[in-house]
């Protein structure tokens, strides 16, 4: 039982973090119907910066998240504006060839430029842990879940109150009547795109001290943000808030009773139950 | 199917000089260029050159096995490793620990990717558009993640490497040992061959009308009666064969396999990449494809670039950029399947193919 509680709140925690990638995807989705095949290797991309300035100026790889996030922020609006915008209306199968594509250059440009060895960020508290109710949790994952949970706070805070905020989600629902509403729709866009990769920015920050570190380590990550969205419903914010925490916890208790090896199966079969037979996503309301 | 027909007559009625004449050159060309490749082991003694023949020949086979689902009736897999992998695994699974030869375990493998392709495509094919894509890549990494799993049928990470290979023979004449490049030069030939006129004739059938006609409006075509989920499958069924004996040949010439190099997603991408690149739906284009990408990557791959870039003089040997792209550029091969998507993607959505077909037309017109 201990073992099960145990599984189930590190679960809970390292979801958080798969939900902050999701909700990246989702609102990237929802304002322009592109789905970001490129998202796992911005989330390397925020881990090399995290790693950067973690090893040259010592910050410590939390606080650097107010660095990487607003740098990558600028990244994504300069991808969106200079290649997602001329794809906006083409067939989805070259969007999201596209994505692929920059994601290969990502990816492989790292490799260029740091070799594809596997780099670790050890932090003095990376192999710490707290006991919280006798149940001891890896501290890391406790600090990345607060700052997740205060990230998340403050993106609903912005897409629920603010002017710019209520703009995106109205581009997400309607572009065309947005777009007569007003709304500079390809500002939108280019927003949208810079806080979708400055969240996956700020997830890598936030994993850096508990995983390993090379090019490729995004691909993982751009499935299961997939996964994650679609089992949220596309498009769908809440969605993907809870399709993380669903997803931590079926990958680590389903490490833990069926072995860790397996534990990605589990998560894709999840997913192409969710797919076949509610489409839609938990949350989603429409498939168009 | 009669309107289709009598839409064919009507183009030969109408152009009765101008098509004949079309068609020798290009069929004088593909004669010569068929004829040439037969012969060509007979000139090249460069066992690299052969390599790379063999490499262009199964990237020729994915691409066009890859064509007829994607290319002709636009379901976009990205998870076709699986079928690569399956092909892969049988032929080799057979070969080391039941000592059959490869010849008859490349059709075992065809069967199991045939399977495969059913199981897949009964729930797959209920998806559409990116739903689809995504549901494709699952399945694939489902196929990796288990095989890198089941220790102990397929070694798991480790991979299985081909240890013996037994020499063909017809009777007690030994054919060939397998130790040279050429027999697999003339298989990878004569597959690839056979693949393109298979989807030339497929594309000029009834069947291939059905798949066209999937590809440009699902609903339209079942409304005419045409049933998309048994033709989306019948599609699949037959690309997933043709990407199994492309696998089945890259595991036995190469001698090694394991389950990223096989089935994992980077495979799943370049299988799409060649006939992106030289253009979907056409029968050339993935020979294009191939073409351009194989030597390009293995350029980079064997730091030929970087080679011509000291001797040219533009980098320094003994310089710290010199020594870099030596040290690196080699395992950045896959750099150059980025670029080009994005560039072909951007600037010519129909491939390089479809490219220059259009530039010979506006000079027409001009």
């Amino acid at each position: 039982m201990e073992i099960f509680i145990q599984s189930l709140i590190s679960g809970i925690l390292i979801g958080g973090v798969y939900a902050l990638i999701g909700i990246g995807l989702t609102i990237i989705f929802g304002v322009m119907r592109v789905i970001n095949f490129a998202h796992g290797d911005l989330l390397m991309l925020g881990m090399y910066a995290t790693y950067g300035l973690f090893t040259i100026f010592h910050i410590d790889p939390f606080v650097s998240i107010l660095i990487t996030a607003p740098l990558l922020f600028l990244f994504g609006a300069f991808l969106q504006k200079v290649f997602i915008n001329r794809v906006l209306g083409a067939l989805p199968q070259n969007q999201i060839l596209l994505t692929i594509g920059l994601g290969l250059i990502m990816s492989n440009a790292m490799m260029l430029a740091f070799t594809s060895d596997y780099k670790i960020l050890s932090t003095t508290y990376s192999s710490s842990s707290v006991k919280i109710l006798g149940i001891s949790i890896s501290s890391p994952l406790v600090i990345s879940f607060a700052i997740t949970a205060a990230i998340t706070a403050a993106l609903y805070w912005f897409l629920l109150k603010t002017n710019t905020g209520q703009a995106i989600r109205a581009t997400a629902q309607d572009r065309e009547a947005a777009r007569l509403m007003g709304i500079n729709v390809k500002r939108m866009s280019i927003i949208a795109f810079g806080l979708g990769t400055a969240l996956a920015a700020a997830a890598g920050g936030l994993i850096s001290p508990t995983y390993y570190i090379f090019p490729q380590v995004g691909s993982v990550f751009t499935l299961k943000a997939f996964v994650i969205t679609v089992l949220g419903g596309m498009g769908s914010v809440i969605g993907a808030t809870l399709g993380g925490v669903l997803i931590g916890i079926a990958e680590s208790v389903g490490g833990v009773y069926i072995g860790s090896g397996w534990k990605e199966v589990i998560v894709f079969v999840l997913f192409l139950l969710v797919l076949l037979f509610k489409p839609s996503g938990l949350l989603g309301k429409s498939r168009t | 199917m009669s309107s289709v027909g009598h839409a064919d007559f009507v183009v030969t009625q109408a152009l009765p000089a101008a098509r004949p004449k079309a068609r020798v050159v290009p069929l004088t060309l593909v004669t010569i260029s068929v004829g040439g490749l037969f012969m060509l082991p007979l000139f090249v003694e460069s066992t690299y050159i052969l390599h790379m023949m063999v490499l262009i020949f199964i990237n020729v086979i994915v691409g066009s096995a890859w064509n007829i689902l994607g290319g002709y009736t636009g379901q976009y897999s990205v998870g076709h490793a699986a079928y690569f992998g399956v092909g892969a695994y049988t032929t080799m699974m057979l070969l080391q620990f039941r000592q059959v030869a490869p010849w008859i375990g490349i059709w075992a493998g065809a069967g199991a990717a045939l399977v495969t392709a059913l199981i897949i495509g009964s729930i797959c094919f209920r998806l559409r558009g990116p739903y689809f894509v995504l549901a494709s890549i699952a399945v694939a990494e489902i196929f990796r993640v288990s095989a890198l799993n089941l220790k102990n049928i397929t070694n798991g990470a480790e991979g299985i490497l081909i240890t013996e290979l037994p020499p063909l023979k017809i009777g007690e004449t030994v054919i060939t040992d397998w130790s040279e490049k050429i027999p697999f030069y003339f298989t990878g030939l004569i597959f690839a061959l056979i693949v393109i006129v298979v989807s030339r004739m497929v594309l000029r059938s009834k069947l291939g009308y059905f798949f066209q006609a999937i590809r440009e409006d699902q609903d339209a075509a079942h409304s005419l009666g045409i049933n998309p989920t048994l033709y989306k499958n019948s599609a699949l069924a037959l690309s997933a064969i043709f990407t199994s004996l492309a696998g089945s040949l890259y595991a036995v010439y190469v001698g090694f396999i394991d389950p990223s190099t096989v089935l994992g997603l980077d495979l799943s991408v370049q299988i799409v990449m060649i006939c992106i690149i030289g253009g979907v739906g056409t029968i050339f284009g993935p020979v294009i494809g191939a073409l351009v990408l194989v030597p390009l990557s293995e350029a980079l791959r064997s730091n030929v670039i970087t080679d011509l870039l000291i001797r040219s003089g533009i980098v320094h040997e003994d310089s710290k950029v010199g020594a870099f792209l030596k040290e690196n550029l080699a395992h950045a091969h896959v750099l150059i399947y980025g670029i080009l998507v994005v560039i072909v993607i951007l600037f010519m959505p129909e491939g390089i193919l479809g490219f220059f077909k259009k530039l010979a037309a506006r000079r027409r017109k001009a």
